[in-house]
C-alpha cells in the first residue's frame, strides 16, 4: 500500500525541494524566451513524473479495492477477479500474437462508458437545460418579486438569453442559405458565440494568470530556516537559461524543434 | 525573433512587463479593494445554513498544476465546514487529489488529524477512488462498494460517520474543487441526476445541493448549470476564493488566507493585459485605416 502521506517531504528535504523547485520553475517558464534543452527536461520530467504518479496510485487503489485492504479476495467474493483479470490484459497490447485479447478491456470499457454517459448527459447536459430555458420568467413575479423589478430586471435576463440561445443554434442551421430573417439571426448568433469566447478567452487569462502568481509567489517566499530564501537562486538559473540558449544557437547544425512553427524546407517546396 | 503583427511589438518583452507588474504586488502588497461577487456569496450563504451535524462531501479532483487556484477554495470551504461542526467525507476521484487532499485536510484540522477523536466521526477521508466517472457514479450509488478503506487503511465499517453515508441520498452538501474530469460536470451527471429528489431536505427542484470551486478556465461553461440550478454557487478561480476567505475572515477571523493576497497582484496582471489588448486593436485600426492589411 502507498503511504498516505507520500508527497509530502520531510522537513530535512525542504531545502533541496526548494532549490529543485525554483529551477525547475524558471527552466520550464524560459520555454517563453525560446525552447531549449531545460526547459524540455523539465517538461519532460513533469509529464514523466505525472504518468508514473498516477500509474502507482491507480495500480494501488484498484489491488486495494480487491486483494488488501478489505480482501474482499480472500473472503470468497471472486467476481472481483474479473476487473483484475481485465485489467491485466491491457498488457497484451504489447504482443503481436495476442493483440486481439487487448481489445475486449477496451471494447467493455467504452461500452460502459457509452452507456453511461448517454443516460447522464441526455438527461443533465440536454433535458434539464431544454426545461430551465423553457421556464424563464417573462411576466408576474418571482419569490414575491416583480419580474421586472430591480436592477438588472429578471425578465430582461430571460429575454437576453432566450434570444442568444435561438439565434445561436441557428447559426449551425444549414438547411436554408443564411439571408433575410434566418441572415439576421445566424449574424446575431455569430455576436453572441463571439462573446461566449470572449468570456471563456477572459476565463482563460485569469486561470493562467493566477497559476503564474502561484510561481511568482513560491519564487518570493519559499525559504528554508533564516539562511536561504529561494530567489537567491533566480540570477543563478536564469544565467544558466541564457548560457545554454546561446550554446544550443551556436554550436550544432540546427535541427527542427518538436513544437517549431517554422515549415522545414521540404514542406515549403 | 517574432513580433506580434498588430502593434509590431516582440512579446518577449510583454512577458517581461508582466513578470514585473504582477512581482510588485507580491513584494509590496496595495491592498486594493476587493468586491465579494454573487456566486462566491451563494457559497457562503449555502454552507453557513445547514444546520451542524449535516454530511459534506468535499471532492478533491485537481493536480499539482493547478493548486494555486483550487487549494485555497478547498481549505477555506472546510474550514468554514469545521466551524459550523459539519460532518466531512473528503474524497478523491483525481489519483493527485489523494495526497493534496490529505495535505489540505492537515492544514484545517492539523497535523495527525486522522489520529484525533473526531476522525471517524466528524471528518473522514477516503482518498482516492479509482474508475473517474464510473468510481463516482458507484461512490454516489453506495459508498461503501466504492472504496472498501479509507485513505489509512481502515475499513470504512469501522467508521462511525460512514454508517450514515449509504448512498448520495444521505448527503447534504457536495464541495467540488476541481480542475477538469472528472469534476462538476460528472458530478451532475452520474450522482446528482441519479439521486434527484431523494433527500427531502434538498431544494424544490430535487438535486442534490453542489457548489464548486474551479480553475476560471472552466467556469463559463458551467453557467448553464448555475441558471439550471444544478450548481448552487461557484468559486471562481484565484478570485472566488480569495472572496469566500473575505468573507471567512469577516465571519469567523479566519488566519489560513491564501488567495486573498494574490488578488492584487492579479488585478494588476488584468489590467496590463487590458492595455496590451487595447493597444494591439488600436495598432491594428490604425494599420488598416492607413491602407495596410491589418493583422
Amino acid at each position: 500500500m502507498i503511504p498516505p502521506t507520500i508527497g509530502q517531504l520531510p522537513p530535512e528535504l525542504d531545502l533541496y525541494a526548494a532549490i529543485f523547485g525554483v529551477f525547475a520553475t524558471i527552466f520550464i517558464y524560459s520555454f517563453l524566451w525560446k525552447e531549449n534543452p531545460l526547459s524540455r527536461a523539465v517538461e519532460h520530467l513533469f509529464v514523466g513524473l505525472a504518468a508514473v504518479f498516477t500509474l502507482a496510485y491507480m495500480y494501488d487503489a484498484a489491488l486495494s479495492q480487491a486483494v488488501w485492504g478489505t480482501e474482499r479476495l480472500a473472503e470468497g467474493y471472486y467476481i472481483w477477479l474479473i476487473p483484475l483479470i481485465l485489467s491485466l490484459m491491457y498488457f497484451f497490447f504489447f504482443t503481436k500474437k495476442y493483440f486481439f485479447l487487448y481489445r475486449y478491456p477496451v471494447s467493455i470499457v467504452a461500452g460502459i462508458m457509452a452507456g453511461m454517459m448517454i443516460c447522464g448527459m441526455i438527461q443533465s447536459n440536454f433535458m434539464v437545460q431544454i426545461q430551465s430555458t423553457a421556464a424563464l420568467p417573462l411576466i408576474g413575479e418571482v419569490d414575491g418579486v416583480g419580474v421586472w423589478e430591480g436592477w438588472p430586471p429578471q425578465g430582461l435576463d430571460s429575454i437576453i438569453i432566450i434570444i442568444g440561445v435561438i439565434t445561436a443554434l441557428s447559426f449551425f442551421f444549414f438547411t436554408w442559405e443564411h439571408t433575410g430573417v434566418l441572415g439576421v439571426s445566424t449574424k446575431i448568433g455569430r455576436y453572441v458565440l463571439m462573446a461566449t469566447f470572449g468570456a471563456a478567452y477572459g476565463g482563460t487569462v485569469m486561470a493562467r494568470m493566477s497559476l503564474f502568481i502561484g510561481r511568482l509567489t513560491f519564487l518570493y517566499q519559499a525559504s528554508y530556516e533564516d539562511w536561504f530564501w529561494a530567489w537567491y537562486l533566480i540570477p543563478v538559473a536564469v544565467i544558466l537559461v541564457i548560457i545554454v540558449g546561446l550554446w544550443g544557437r551556436t554550436s550544432s547544425a540546427p535541427t527542427r524543434s518538436t513544437y517549431s512553427t517554422k515549415p522545414t524546407e521540404r514542406e515549403e517546396t | 525573433m517574432s513580433t506580434s503583427k498588430g502593434a509590431g511589438i516582440d512579446r518577449r518583452y510583454l512577458y517581461i512587463l508582466l513578470f514585473i507588474l504582477a512581482s510588485i504586488p507580491i513584494l509590496y502588497p496595495l491592498n486594493l479593494p476587493v468586491t465579494i461577487g454573487e456566486h462566491s456569496r451563494l457559497v457562503f450563504e449555502l454552507t453557513d445554513a445547514l444546520p451542524a451535524g449535516s454530511i459534506v462531501v468535499s471532492s478533491f479532483d485537481f493536480g499539482p498544476a493547478t493548486i494555486t487556484e483550487n487549494r485555497p477554495q478547498a481549505k477555506a470551504h472546510l474550514f468554514h465546514c469545521k466551524e459550523l461542526g459539519l460532518r466531512v467525507v473528503a474524497v478523491a476521484f483525481w489519483a493527485a487529489g489523494g495526497p493534496l487532499g490529505h495535505s489540505v485536510l492537515t492544514d484545517v484540522y492539523g497535523e495527525g488529524y486522522e489520529l484525533s477523536e473526531e476522525y471517524g466521526t466528524e471528518i473522514v477521508f477516503l482518498g482516492y477512488i479509482p474508475g473517474a466517472e464510473v468510481g463516482m457514479q458507484t461512490f454516489g450509488d453506495d459508498p461503501w462498494q466504492a472504496k472498501g478503506t479509507d485513505h489509512f487503511g481502515t475499513a470504512i465499517a469501522d467508521l462511525p460517520l460512514m454508517q450514515e453515508v449509504r448512498s448520495a441520498a444521505d448527503v447534504d452538501l457536495w464541495g467540488e474543487w476541481t480542475s477538469g474530469t472528472p469534476g462538476e460536470q460528472q458530478v451532475i451527471q452520474f450522482v446528482q441526476g441519479r439521486h434527484q429528489g431523494e433527500n427531502p431536505g434538498w431544494p424544490e427542484t430535487g438535486y442534490m445541493p453542489l457548489v464548486v470551486g474551479s480553475t476560471a478556465v472552466s467556469v463559463p461553461g458551467m453557467m448553464p448549470f448555475y441558471q439550471a440550478e444544478q450548481i448552487l454557487g461557484i468559486l471562481n478561480g484565484l478570485a472566488g476564493g480569495g472572496e469566500y476567505e473575505l468573507q471567512l475572515v469577516d465571519a469567523y477571523d479566519y488566519a489560513l488566507v491564501a488567495a486573498l493576497p494574490l488578488l492584487d497582484s492579479q488585478s494588476v496582471g488584468h489590467v496590463l493585459i487590458i492595455v496590451f489588448i487595447a493597444i494591439g486593436n488600436i495598432g491594428w485600426a490604425i494599420s488598416k485605416s492607413g491602407g495596410g492589411r491589418g493583422a
